[in-house]
């Protein structure tokens, strides 16, 4: 609760003691402070398993990347993981189209368009969640686990972090959703809102990092 | 981030407080009486039943179970003692209650106890609790130290040795000397900045309440089988994985107590930047203000590496995968990178706020301004960019790139250059100024002097020579001791003496408070200094057990060691005594200039009743007619008037 809302009218009724009128020093508010804060965090919470990932693929000798399965290398057959670049690149479009949508919503809300705002955070929604099962699929049929080698651990360590945060931002998506189809949200008061597509934009620019870091390189 | 959400909503719909239901449903210690039971049964049916139903043996795997059992239980306690009741009702778009202050200040002890939104608080109940944990952790090392004092083996085997070791690391570190100053400035920087509370109050509250869970996780590892865990506060891969269950329990306490110290940087760094009163400019903020700034900052970006640590650990361990394991192209070395990209900013994220606590101390009992006080911002901010390239100075005998060694020796060393600063004008403030020697000037003083001491030791560890002769010797838990305990722990004493008439409106009693100090001053250099010399002389550290010619030594050690805990008693005592029947305190008992002593002690329910405007800035003793705030909506005064009414004469 910030003393925003202590200066708001509707507590003018309650009786009892007050705070006094807050000052604000700086022209960004709490929430959205706030929350670049946090992503601070998180993209170092990132950061600390890309540096796992590349302690894994160059400070330990690989004669290629990714590396032969040692299964097979065993029988002298030559074999390297497979990842699926192409699928991963559509699940890549489908990510950055979303963030666009969720963009599209905030504007909406602004301009005081309802249905522009329900459409915008319903599509945003659908493509992360179109996004997330692809990815599950993707793991089902990849053809090697965690276990398999640090090359295993990393890939699933990495993507899977980022799943998690695709699903953390679907819920918030979601009761953004259900609080814009309630009526909630004004064109001037729209941090709740903001909030959450903040957080959807910084998984969208994330997954960027990870596909082109695992995948493409 | 809740705030505005629930401001809109009391536009939209105006709701009415929830009836109150029957007392077991309303959020405190009842309902938290049968959460977490019910959160322990839950964690454990999910655990079996998942494994049960995908046929994995054993069904009963306690690995598996302590990582759900020390995630789900803390969130079912928590919910239980209502931490997230406002944001269960703002995310499900249900009405909120109205904010009506209800959860706001203490009006009797039992408040202490709740989930509580103010700041001062918070701050006295992080500063008790930590002070708890300060002294089991204490204690720990009065075992360790009547073990040491014989060669041979007198109380504890070496394995329950290692457990005594790593547990008081643990716990002096991630449950002391951190929260314990996010504790003080929960307490003093609203005040100091002229606000009514933090950004984040209801955040504030759960940052709180996560920090005894991680304490209480850490010290249940006793409880487990196969003891504590025991491969040391640092935890290295691959020893930590071939550890018994309770290792666990050092991964997720840290968990706990690294999402405390993060949320809370979070909310000071919000605070400190947007809420400043009128005319409180970045360089008039008091410089324990400008050291939090720079420590959150530290903690927000340093912070979740040893979460990455110990989550990358997590997986190698319950999961099998193969982060560090070499067998199957892992890299070991990598755990001591990650872990210390943050523990050695942590460093500084436990001494920088000591830093601030002794600039405000030692410019008030010495009436003087600080000398330099740009240079003493901009120090830390130096401090904190540099404290990011030197991580791998703790592992130059650890086998990494060798190339590496080289550049962080200079980068090390580099550090002396903004921490020399720092001392100096610490130095230059004293010169000719008035001193008093109260109980926290001492403490100050103290810090300078065993500061220098540790600092010293710290320059000859960050040369690569000497570190590789001295490396896991007594050479280091002499370093350590002198700059976390007669740096940081004077400095925690320090504020605590100085702020206390502040936080408890009387006034504790300066002839105990004396003899603490001097006690301690002595006790601790008996105890430590000696170490210096043992282990320069190869005495090995963390193991239970010694070559019979460092007998001597030791046992002097151990005698240093058993008054310094004996001194502690005194403090306690002085502290629960004082606050009871000491003398009341006026408003401002050390006539110091910052915001916190121009209120009431305790400072009222909202701290002011207009926000206060600066004026000047925090330090100027001796100015004639300085002033750095006015307060209720008082005129500025001109100079001449501030010279009449401050009665010098000019």
């Amino acid at each position: 609760m910030s003393t925003a809302a202590h200066a708001d009218d509707a507590h003018a009724a309650h009786d009892g003691e007050h705070p006094p009128e807050p000052h604000y020093s700086s022209k960004v508010e709490h929430p959205i402070l706030g929350i670049y804060l946090f992503l601070g965090s998180e993209a170092m919470l990132f950061g600390s398993f890309f540096a796992a990932y590349f302690f894994a693929r160059v400070a330990v000798p690989h004669e290629v990347w990714p590396p032969y399965r040692p299964e097979l290398l065993a029988e002298g057959i030559q074999v390297q993981y497979h990842l699926p670049v192409f699928l991963a690149l559509i699940n890549t479009i489908i990510l950055v189209t979303s963030s666009f949508t969720a963009h599209w919503a905030v504007q909406a809300l602004k301009a005081n368009n309802r249905s522009g705002l329900i459409a915008g955070l319903s599509l945003t929604s659908l493509l992360g969640l179109t996004f997330l099962l692809i990815q599950i699929r993707e793991y089902m049929r990849i053809g090697f686990s965690p276990r398999d080698e640090a090359f295993g651990s990393t890939f699933y360590a990495l993507t899977g972090l980022h799943g998690i945060h695709v699903f953390v931002g679907l819920s918030l998506l979601t009761f953004a959703l259900i609080r814009s189809i309630r009526g909630h949200y004004r064109p001037a008061h729209h941090h709740g809102l903001e909030v959450p597509i903040i957080y959807w934009h910084f998984v969208d620019v994330m997954w960027i990092v990870v596909y082109v870091t695992v995948y493409v390189l | 981030m809740s705030t505005h959400a629930g401001l809109e909503h009391a536009h939209a719909t105006h709701a009415p407080p929830p009836p109150a239901g029957p007392r077991l449903r309303q959020a405190g210690w009842l309902k938290a009486a049968w959460w977490t039971p019910l959160s322990f049964g839950i964690a454990t049916a999910l655990v079996t039943g998942i494994r049960w139903s995908a046929h994995w043996n054993p069904v009963w795997d306690l690995d598996v179970l302590l990582v759900a059992w020390t995630v789900i239980v803390p969130l079912g306690f928590l919910h239980g003692l209502g931490a997230f009741d406002y944001w269960l009702y703002w995310i499900s778009g249900r009405p909120t209650r109205l904010e009506d202050h209800s959860d706001h200040g203490a009006n009797s002890w039992r408040d202490y106890f709740r989930v509580n939104t103010d700041h001062k608080v918070i701050g006295v109940q992080y500063v008790v609790t930590t002070i708890f944990f300060f002294l089991i952790a204490g204690l720990m090392a009065m075992f360790m130290r009547a073990e040491l004092a014989r060669p041979d083996s007198q109380f504890v085997d070496p394995n329950g040795f290692n457990g005594l070791t790593s547990v008081h690391a643990t716990l002096m570190i991630f449950l002391f000397v951190v929260p314990v100053f996010a504790g003080l400035g929960n307490y003093v920087i609203p005040l100091m900045i002229g606000a009514t509370d933090m950004a984040f109050p209801k955040l504030n509250a759960l940052s709180y309440w996560l920090l005894p869970i991680a304490g209480l996780i850490i010290v249940a590892s006793f409880l487990l089988p196969g003891g504590a865990f025991s491969a040391g506060w640092t935890n290295y891969a691959p020893l930590a994985t071939q550890q018994p269950d309770s290792n666990l329990m050092f991964q997720m306490g840290v968990q706990w107590a690294g999402a405390s110290s993060i949320l809370t940087a979070l909310n000071f760094l919000v605070t400190i930047i947007t809420m400043r009163a009128p005319g409180m400019t970045f360089w008039r903020l008091p410089l324990l203000v400008w050291a939090n700034f720079t420590t959150s900052t530290l903690v927000i970006l340093a912070t979740p590496f040893i979460a990455g640590s110990q989550f990358l650990l997590l997986m190698d361990r319950v999961m099998h995968t193969n982060f560090f394991e070499v067998a199957a192209g892992g890299y070991v070395v990598g755990y001591q990178h990650i872990f210390w990209f943050y523990s050695h900013p942590a460093v500084y994220i436990m001494l920088l706020p000591g830093f601030g606590i002794v600039s405000e101390v030692l410019s008030t009992f010495s009436r003087k301004p600080i000398f330099g006080y740009r240079l003493m911002a901009l120090s830390l901010v130096a401090i904190l960019i540099l404290g990011f390239s030197v991580w791998a100075h703790h592992m130059f005998v650890s086998g990494m790139a060798s190339w590496l060694r080289i550049p962080m020796m200079v980068t090390t060393l580099l550090i002396a250059v903004p921490t020399g600063i720092k001392v100096f004008s610490w130095l230059a403030t004293l010169w000719e100024g008035k001193i008093h020697f109260k109980t926290p000037m001492l403490w100050a003083l103290g810090f300078v002097s065993m500061f220098v001491i540790g600092g010293l030791s710290g320059i000859m560890l960050g040369s690569v020579p000497v570190d590789q002769h001295t490396s896991d010797t007594y050479f280091v838990v002499a370093h350590i001791h002198y700059v976390l305990f007669g740096g940081s722990v004077f400095t925690i004493f320090a504020g605590i003496y100085y702020w206390f008439p502040k936080m408890t409106g009387r006034m504790y009693s300066e002839t105990l408070g004396k003899w603490h100090f001097w006690l301690t001053m002595v006790s601790f250099n008996v105890a430590f200094f000696a170490q210096h010399w043992v282990g320069l002389q190869g005495m090995p550290r963390r193991v239970a057990d010694y070559d019979p010619v460092f007998a001597d030594w030791n046992m002097l050690s151990s005698i240093g060691s058993f008054v310094l805990g004996a001194s502690t008693l005194l403090f306690v005592y002085n502290m629960i005594v004082s606050w009871r029947t000491g003398e009341v305190a006026g408003s401002n008992p050390w006539r110091a200039l910052t915001i916190e002593w121009l209120v009431s002690s305790p400072p009222s329910k909202f701290n002011f009743d207009d926000i206060p405007q600066v004026v000047g800035g925090p330090y100027e003793y001796g100015v004639p007619g300085a002033r750095h705030a006015v307060l209720n909506g008082a005129r500025v005064l001109t100079r001449e008037e501030g010279h009449a009414a401050s009665g010098v004469p000019h």
